[in-house]
């Protein structure tokens, strides 16, 4: 992929910027600073694509409510739909194609607005066979980690250790949403919401926004010394049916495989510096760590066991406090990607990686995780 | 400085649907009313799909056979759920599960009772990964997935 | 763009009320037929651009999801893109770069709606955003036909005269869609029938409006080098665009419509297309109402502004003229709205490779496909043909 796509520049608003004002207005705001922040006007740039969704706006079409407030008026942006890392992707592929030099790419959700997740994501659920048992989010993720659990001697006790290291990590994060000192204790003692999935277990819904800006190599140096450069990326989809799929090595192999071809990594382990994982569900992130190859199938307990995810840990996951932290359900995706990209510009603050030369991002949406994407960003 | 309060609206949308089911479904749940589990069969991985389908997603092959599956079969996964949501079938708590049933490939999502559930530690005694169960056929049945009412241990 | 890319195979359903298929078959049925129409095995498409009107329409949330195994997705990179009537040409435009990106060889692009199953005027109704347009927009006829008044008073052109051009165009593209195997509605219609037709939302009436449709579309995509070894024909994908306007309905003029005018003119560009009355061959602009296609001539530069009423009337864009429109009946005829962009680009496909059927435009060689969407908000533009 060599140096074709540069991430330039992040923005974000955090979750009480965001309480109190519209999808419109928000991106608007976001976008904006943005252009400010690397001197840029609405008609410098040349294409943007969004993410956001239908149904957690209550707005169909959702891109077309908040288009001009993208800069987007007679230009040419596209929406992709459901999850914020479609937008990066779809966004590099626009650079790639030489078609155009700048894209800026936005993800938007107001997780306050929604209904309730759980009811959306039983609307995932076909009609006839699967919505009627109620799969949503959560039930999918207690079916899952069960037999997790029972495979592999997973414990809910090594569970609780990512929401403990999350949402302490998360302190150090201006813009996450939750976040605090937790105990496994605190975890083991939450609310049972779907056995084993706990309350604490679980990701709340934030409200939150971002955008990047992408560049061409040409542009990017011209644009600043230090550029992200897009190393690889693979993103993959599960069978429909539940039934069909096998829970414990899915979609998310295959996406990590493809991202880790063109970027040429072999060990991921010894060869990511610092990943930001989609983790809705605690005990997802340790079965994440055995799809995304950091450590073998059955070890992800073992591998936070030893220590090897904390900030000082040999590879640090969710600095920023990940999805448990905060949850703006579309925008996740993307604010992976700008972490990681924030981590690599040395620009993470508080939440900072010490040597950080190749950052992973992770994406993940529908009924425990059908479908997933993988960036690989480096200096 | 004193924080302004977010003015919110509130809104509802509320759509009407009537889904259609196809052949394959309707034949599937036109045997379910006849307590029969109708499975296909693809031609070239040979994998028997629970609910029957028109194609098989891995081959993409659409001639497939028909073949009975067994009403009884093993737990998969299932979960005891206990929060609510809007649009959730019935109140909590109720289990969902994973069925391998026995003849098929994949399995059947369902609910798992005909057990004891007033607390979590009674269920995880009665219940548990690899479980042998069957069917709970309803008295009244109407062709659709609830023609079961659930899956009860053997 | 240095990479390009080609349409090497279409397939689409029967359109209509598609009762006999849950949503699932019905996409499976457009798949199956691009597949054998490009003589390749599931196996070999690579990666998947799907898209749709809003979930709300049929109930199912992230339907990409939903269809993912209808579309050989298992396994696969899938793609969702979501521009309301736009999405179709949003589709298109998607897996166009998968290719020219240089990641993949060969992309499925599918579109679909099974607008039986739900309220599609409620549904559409949620477009408008809750603070201000809902409760006034009265979904697409109503936008529709502000727009089409605007556009009378604009040029001064006697509403008969422009009723009647309309007309023309509604019984120009039923006969059009008699030639169409797949097209929803299959009837004639007489002038009288459309003018006397009853009125919608003033001045629309029934006649001039398309149906709701259940239908699906499939297209696929090849790199050069993939497409080079087809043997056959195939439709290069020459220039292609997309514009769009602010949210609010009456923040831009919608007669001189910029988002359509840009977006043509770029694609143009692109095409190496300076006078596209001359140089395109055939055109399915998207047509859900007969009045609107009048402002896409002139937008697109087939005539001058006010000028579209002479264009109809001297038969230029009817069947037989110099630039016929929408020879598959167009939207007037067939609207599984997330399909329906989809489908222009699949029509204007098969146009210039020659395997249109009996709705083939005689030696068509170079087509543009459009497809608009939101309330009077977005327009996207694909040039395609079949020489390089």
């Amino acid at each position: 992929m060599a140096n074709m796509v540069a991430i330039v520049a992040v923005e974000q608003l955090g979750p009480e910027e965001c309480a109190n004002d519209n999808v419109r207005d928000l991106t608007f705001r976001v976008n904006k600073n943005l252009l400010n922040q690397v001197g840029l006007k609405r008609e410098d740039v040349g294409t943007i694509v969004s993410s956001s969704s239908d149904f957690w706006q209550g707005i169909s079409c959702s891109n077309s409510v908040y288009y001009d407030a993208l800069g987007a008026y007679l230009k040419n942006s596209s929406k992709t739909e459901e999850d914020g890392a479609f937008a990066f992707i779809y966004g590099a592929m626009r650079i790639m194609s030489g078609h155009y030099d700048t894209c800026i790419v936005h993800a938007i959700t107001k997780g306050s607005e929604i209904p309730c997740l759980s009811t959306l994501t039983n609307l995932y659920a076909d009609p006839f066979f699967q919505r009627p048992i109620g799969l949503d989010d959560v039930s999918t993720a207690a079916l899952q980690a069960m037999l997790y659990m029972n495979k592999y001697n997973i414990t809910e006790e090594q569970a609780a250790k990512v929401v403990v290291k999350n949402l302490g990590n998360a302190l150090d994060n201006l813009y996450a949403h939750k976040k605090g000192r937790f105990s496994v204790e605190d975890v083991l003692k939450s609310r049972i919401m779907a056995y084993p999935i706990k309350e604490l277990d679980c990701a709340t819904y934030s409200d939150g926004t971002c955008a990047l800006l992408l560049t061409s190599e040409e542009k990017a140096k011209k644009m600043t010394k230090n550029p992200v450069w897009l190393r690889g990326m693979g993103w993959c989809v599960d069978h429909q049916f539940f039934g069909d799929r096998d829970l414990l090595d899915g979609a998310l192999r295959k996406a990590a495989r493809m991202a880790y071809a063109t970027a040429g990594i072999k060990n991921p382990s010894n060869e990511i510096n610092v990943a930001e994982i989609c983790e809705p569900y605690s005990f997802q992130e340790l079965l994440y760590y055995e799809q995304l190859g950091f450590c073998g199938e059955g070890e992800g307990g073992k591998f936070i066991d030893k220590g090897n995810t904390t900030m000082k840990g040999k590879l640090p996951v969710n600095p920023s406090g990940g999805v448990l932290a905060h949850n703006p359900y579309v925008a996740r995706g993307l604010l992976r990607i700008a972490e990681a990209a924030l981590q690599l510009m040395g620009k993470a603050e508080k939440h900072q990686v010490d040597g950080v030369k190749t950052a992973l991002a992770h994406s993940t949406h529908g009924l425990a995780g059908q479908h997933h994407s993988v960036v690989i960003l480096g200096k | 400085m004193a924080k302004e309060e977010a003015r919110i609206m509130e809104g509802k949308v509320s759509l009407p649907y009537r889904w259609a089911l196809g052949p394959v479904f309707s034949r599937f749940f036109d045997e379910f009313k006849n307590k029969k589990i109708m499975g296909t069969k693809c031609p070239k991985c040979r994998r028997v799909l629970v609910p029957a389908r028109k194609f098989c997603p891995r081959c993409f092959e659409d001639n497939l056979e028909w073949v009975q599956v067994s009403d009884k079969g093993k737990i998969r996964t299932w979960s005891m759920i206990t929060f609510e949501f809007s649009g959730q079938p019935k109140p909590p708590p109720y289990i969902c599960a994973l069925v391998d049933l026995d003849g098929a490939d994949t399995a059947l999502s369902h609910f798992i009772d005909g057990i004891d559930m007033t607390d979590l530690e009674k269920v995880r005694d009665q219940v548990h990964i690899g479980m042998r169960v069957e069917a709970k056929w309803s008295d009244n049945r109407q062709g659709n997935i609830m023609d079961i009412a659930y899956f009860k241990p053997m | 763009m240095a990479r390009r890319a080609a349409i090497i195979g279409v397939g689409q359903t029967k359109h209509g009320r598609r009762e006999d298929v849950n949503y699932v078959e019905l996409i499976y049925e457009a798949v199956k037929a691009a597949i054998a129409d490009a003589g390749i095995s599931p196996d070999d498409i690579e990666a998947v651009a799907q898209g749709s009107m809003p979930s709300p329409m049929e109930g199912v949330n992230a339907n990409h999801l939903y269809w993912a195994d209808a579309m050989t997705a298992f396994g696969k990179p899938l793609l969702r893109t979501a521009t309301c009537g736009s999405v179709g040409m949003s589709i298109a435009h998607l897996a166009t770069y998968h290719i020219t990106s240089g990641m993949f060889d060969m992309v499925l692009a599918v579109g679909a709606q099974k607008m039986f199953e739900g309220d599609p005027q409620g549904t559409m109704a949620t477009v408008a955003d809750p603070w201000f347009q809902r409760w006034f927009i009265a979904g697409a006829p109503g936008v529709f036909s502000m727009q089409a008044h605007q556009y009378m008073y604009r040029y001064n052109l006697p509403e008969e005269r422009v009723r009647e051009a309309a007309a023309r165009i509604s019984v120009n593209h039923h006969n059009n869609a008699m030639d169409n195997p797949y097209a929803h509605l299959r009837f004639k219609v007489t002038m009288e029938d459309v003018m006397k037709s009853r009125i919608i939302a003033y001045p629309t009436r029934l006649m001039d409006v398309c149906p709701s449709s259940d239908g699906a579309c499939a297209v696929i995509f090849a790199s050069e080098e993939k497409a080079k070894k087809m043997g056959r024909k195939v439709a290069w994908v020459k220039g292609m665009d997309y514009a769009g306007d602010e949210h609010f309905f009456g923040d831009s003029d919608k007669v001189v419509w910029e988002a359509a005018i840009v977006a043509a003119k770029k694609a143009y560009q692109q095409a190496g297309i300076t006078n596209p009355r001359k140089e395109l061959d055939v055109a399915e602009v998207y047509n859900p109402f007969t009045y609107q296609e009048l402002i896409f001539y002139e937008c697109f530069g087939f005539c001058d502004f006010g000028k579209a009423c002479k264009l109809v009337e001297d038969g230029v864009v009817l069947r037989g003229g110099e630039l016929p429109c929408d020879p598959s009946g167009g939207v007037l005829c067939t609207n599984p709205i997330g399909a329906t962009g989809l489908l222009r680009v699949a029509e204007a496909a098969l146009q210039v490779t020659g395997r249109a059927g009996d709705r083939q435009i005689a030696g068509a060689k170079t087509a543009l496909a459009h497809a608009m969407g939101g309330a009077c908000q977005f327009n996207g533009i694909m040039i395609v043909g079949s020489e390089l």
